[in-house]
């Protein structure tokens, strides 16, 4: 028999396109400038029903400024964008009826309420019947695995807790959508790959979920289709194989240094067949990472910029996705 | 020398930091309207109590005004450089400690006395009492005493207030204090014996005195002696909140803990 | 229809309870009471007292109520804001309005703390005994006065949602409110200008209810009529500024920045 597939639906659930959205920022005190910062510069984007779609970018990148949008929390400054083919801006409620909103952090609750009061406020608020409130928060409570822990007080709980708590409120009314905005942050692994177990099983049961998030692993593991954003603009969109592909089929030279300077990096940098140059910080090391062009052979001509840095391991291996957004966002 | 140096660049530096709390919005419905207000409703309520003149009300609470920003901007500010752990080691610091609290309390002072003079203004005009222009500058003089001794205070129970977990409501109840007990809309002589009694320890009592007696026709050498007995009692809360601070300094660095200063 | 009764009756359940765990709020509820009071009462002992004391407890009560309602209400945004809990409330599919509206019911239903407090501070520390004319219209005057004092903070929320910075302008009118509307000063001491301001201001009614159950046989209902006319107009005016100043929040996206 074989494994059961997901069959993705043929209808576009989510429909973004040409997004913009732009923010007036004043500075200074007595003299008041303002200038205007354009957090999101024309993203377009659909997911399909039953997808798990990705939205992946470093911070600031216009990630949640996307979300919000789509969430009918911001009104874009131009394009347009449907949830389920309500127009976000001027179905605002209908949108708001279909959709759930979870984001990490330790806010977003009220701190000196229990957890079951939290819920049963949002169920009130979120529409969800008051006949099928006890019932449908019971069932939550067992999803996300905090069944006994309802009466204590959220000030109480931990931040793999508020998270599954979050998760709890933004499914209360059964939204067939579902936007997770950096779920897994700050969270204890062991919990977090509880958060994203939890998170896979929801487009099993037929939901349709948009994930921002900056763990490359997290979005490899869990998403049907990623979108690169940064800067506010989409830089590459597919399936995570399509875009590890989509990196130049060279390799990637790994050597950890002990005391490498900007000068070195520089001079690997303008290297002749280098693709890029990322230097990770490790407590007493760093770990240099270059992307290299196909055909090339670089690792003595990399050695030898070395030459005076203490050098420990060093290996070349595939390029990942990683790798991929890397090259993407610093293009 | 280097204490007026510290206690200037100090002061000015610290005054920038105010300048978040300072905005407008924010500045004047704490700072601006309330206190003229004040001001309006204690005299009304003394007109409805048939008790005392407008005079007596207008100087007894544009006077105690200076508490103020005297006890809020300096628990704020207190409060804040405790926040961003920059409060151990100033108190740490080998400059005069005494130069460098008054330095950073003069703008307090300057608002103090700014916010003291305002409503003064304000309620005279609004309700008519009448001002020998000659009175002004000793009333002046008697402000900013009162500014002084005011944000002394403010210092001393500041550091009292570190230990409390609810700074705000601390600095209420002294606010209430003054307000009830020094004379400022109740003569000394119908309160309760044990309250007037605490009111000769406190700020505001002694400049309140100064201050009706000035606009009753005294001079600036009559109310001499009541000036000065001010000024003491704010050194002593001075001296008082900075050795508190230290204290809890040396404490703090014994412990290692953080969160105490 | 009854959806909404539904919403706002449970929000303001769950908002009161919020509320009520908060140490802060209650103590500053109760304590100005107490002091403004207590002043009254020695004011009116040195000068010339009126009949009853006890007016003065009152109006202290009712100052208190205003003070938290004022208060609570410019920063019942604010607080949401902190709780970081704004956003999912006004991405609720229930009309912001109904959402905001508790809130600031539940924070002028504080002052039920206050009232308490004042009138044992009086009667235990002042001995000003605690007799009341018409104990059942006094009871019965108390609900509307907290509902119709809490929308005028639900006008106020509802104008603050605009501005950042609004969180601060509850200070501002807590002295002018109690002045205008007599709570502690009779009216008729203040320039004739601030009688008609005072009609439209809900602790005006609120005060005359209490007083006419406390003191003259004279029955409440007019007043209470009055409480409950306000709070129509107030729902009214809030709710529809409230949906402009959302509306032009999305738009600014100042709805999120703390």
């Amino acid at each position: 028999m074989s494994p059961p597939s997901r069959t993705l639906g043929r209808v576009n659930v989510v429909e973004a396109v040409d997004l913009h959205r732009t923010y007036r920022v004043t500075t200074g005190t007595i003299r008041r400038r303002s200038h205007d910062v354009e957090a999101v510069r024309g993203v377009s984007f659909s997911i399909r029903e039953g997808e798990l779609f990705g939205l992946l970018g470093p911070n600031g990148a216009g990630k949640t400024t996307t979300i919000k949008m789509l969430i009918t929390l911001l009104i874009p400054t131009s394009g347009s964008a449907h949830v389920l083919g309500y127009d976000v801006v001027r179905d605002a409620a209908r949108v708001r009826e279909q959709v759930g909103y979870v984001f990490g952090g330790d806010k977003g609750l009220y701190e000196r309420l229990s957890a079951l009061d939290n819920l049963r406020y949002f169920a009130e608020l979120y529409g969800v019947e008051p006949r099928r409130q006890r019932a449908r928060i019971d069932e939550l409570l067992g999803l996300v695995g905090l069944r006994g822990r309802e009466h204590e007080r959220v000030e109480g709980y931990s931040r793999g807790m508020r998270q599954r708590l979050h998760l709890a409120r933004g499914l209360i009314h059964d939204p067939p959508v579902l936007f997770l905005d950096e779920p897994t942050i700050g969270v204890d692994p062991v919990g977090a790959r509880e958060l994203r177990a939890l998170i896979a099983s929801l487009t099993k049961a037929g939901k349709t979920v948009l994930l921002t998030t900056h763990y490359m692993f997290e979005a490899d593991s869990l998403c049907d289709r990623i979108a690169v954003i940064t800067d506010g603009a989409i830089v590459a969109q597919g399936t995570p194989q399509q875009l590890k592909a989509g990196v130049e089929q060279g390799g990637v030279v790994e050597v950890e240094v002990f005391g490498i300077d900007e000068a070195q990096v520089r001079r690997i940098e303008a290297l002749p067949g280098v693709l890029a140059v990322t230097v990770e910080e490790q407590e007493l090391k760093q770990l240099l990472i270059v992307q290299t062009a196909p055909g090339t052979e670089l690792m003595h001509v990399i050695l030898a910029q070395l030459d005076g840095a203490s050098v420990g391991r060093i290996s070349q291996r595939e390029p990942t996705l990683e790798d991929a957004y890397v090259q993407l966002v610093t293009a | 020398m280097t204490a007026v140096r510290v206690a200037l660049v100090g002061g000015l530096l610290s005054f920038r930091g105010l300048f978040s709390w300072l905005h407008p919005a924010i500045f004047v419905p704490t700072m601006v309207v309330p206190p003229l207000f004040q001001v309006l409703f204690f005299a009304y309520l003394g007109r409805a109590a048939e008790l005392e003149s407008d005079s007596f009300y207008v100087v007894g609470n544009s006077i105690q005004l200076a508490a103020l920003p005297g006890l809020f901007a300096v628990s704020q500010a207190i409060n804040g450089e405790r926040k961003s752990q920059t409060l151990a080691p100033l108190l740490a610091s080998p400059a005069s400690r005494v130069a460098l609290f008054l330095g950073r309390s003069l703008p307090v002072m300057a608002i103090g006395l700014g916010v003291s003079f305002a409503s003064f203004g304000f309620g005279s005009a609004v309700l008519g009492v009448e001002v020998d222009a000659g009175v002004l500058p000793p009333l002046l003089a008697t402000m900013t005493v009162t500014a002084f001794s005011c944000t002394a205070l403010g210092i001393a129970h500041a550091a009292v207030g570190l230990r409390v977990r609810e700074m705000a409501v601390f600095s209420n109840l002294v606010f209430a204090v003054l307000l009830v007990f020094c004379g400022v809309n109740v003569p000394l002589d119908d309160l309760p014996g044990w309250m007037g009694t605490v009111a000769q320890g406190l700020p505001v009592t002694h400049t309140v005195e100064a201050g009706r007696e000035l606009l009753a026709g005294a001079s600036l050498a009559d109310v001499g002696g009541l000036l000065v007995t001010e000024l003491a009692i704010g050194a002593a809360y001075l001296v008082l909140g900075l050795a508190l601070l230290r204290y809890y300094e040396r404490v703090a660095r014994r412990r290692a803990t953080l969160d105490l200063v | 229809m009854t959806r909404v009764v539904r919403v706002v009756a449970f929000g303001f359940l769950i908002h009161f309870k919020h509320l009520t765990r908060n140490p802060f709020d209650v103590m500053v509820t109760t304590i100005w009471p107490l002091v403004y009071a207590s002043l009254a009462y020695f004011m009116f002992r040195a000068g010339s007292p009126p009949e009853s004391l006890l007016i003065a407890s009152i109006g202290a009560t009712v100052m208190g109520i205003w003070s938290v309602t004022t208060v609570g209400a410019a920063d019942a945004i604010q607080r949401q804001r902190w709780a970081g809990v704004l956003e999912v409330l006004v991405a609720a599919p229930t009309p912001f309005w109904t959402v905001l509206l508790p809130i600031t019911i539940a924070s002028s239903a504080i002052g039920i703390y206050s009232l308490a407090s004042t009138l044992l501070w009086g009667r235990f520390l002042f001995g000003i005994p605690l007799e009341l004319a018409q104990p059942i219209w006094f009871l019965v005057s108390i609900p509307p006065t907290i509902v119709s004092i809490g929308l005028l903070g639900f006008v106020m929320a509802s104008v603050v949602v605009r501005f950042r910075a609004g969180w601060a302008v509850g200070n501002m009118f807590e002295y002018p409110v109690w002045i205008v509307t007599g709570l502690l000063i009779p009216v008729a001491l203040l320039p004739a200008w601030a009688e008609p301001v005072s009609w439209a201001l809900a602790p005006t009614w609120g005060m005359r209810a209490l007083s006419d159950a406390a003191f003259s046989g004279g029955s409440p209902l007019f007043d209470i009529g009055m409480c409950v006319l306000l709070s129509a107009v107030y729902t009214l005016v809030g709710a529809v500024l409230l949906g402009r100043f959302l509306q032009s929040a999305r738009r600014r996206a100042t709805l999120s920045l703390t």
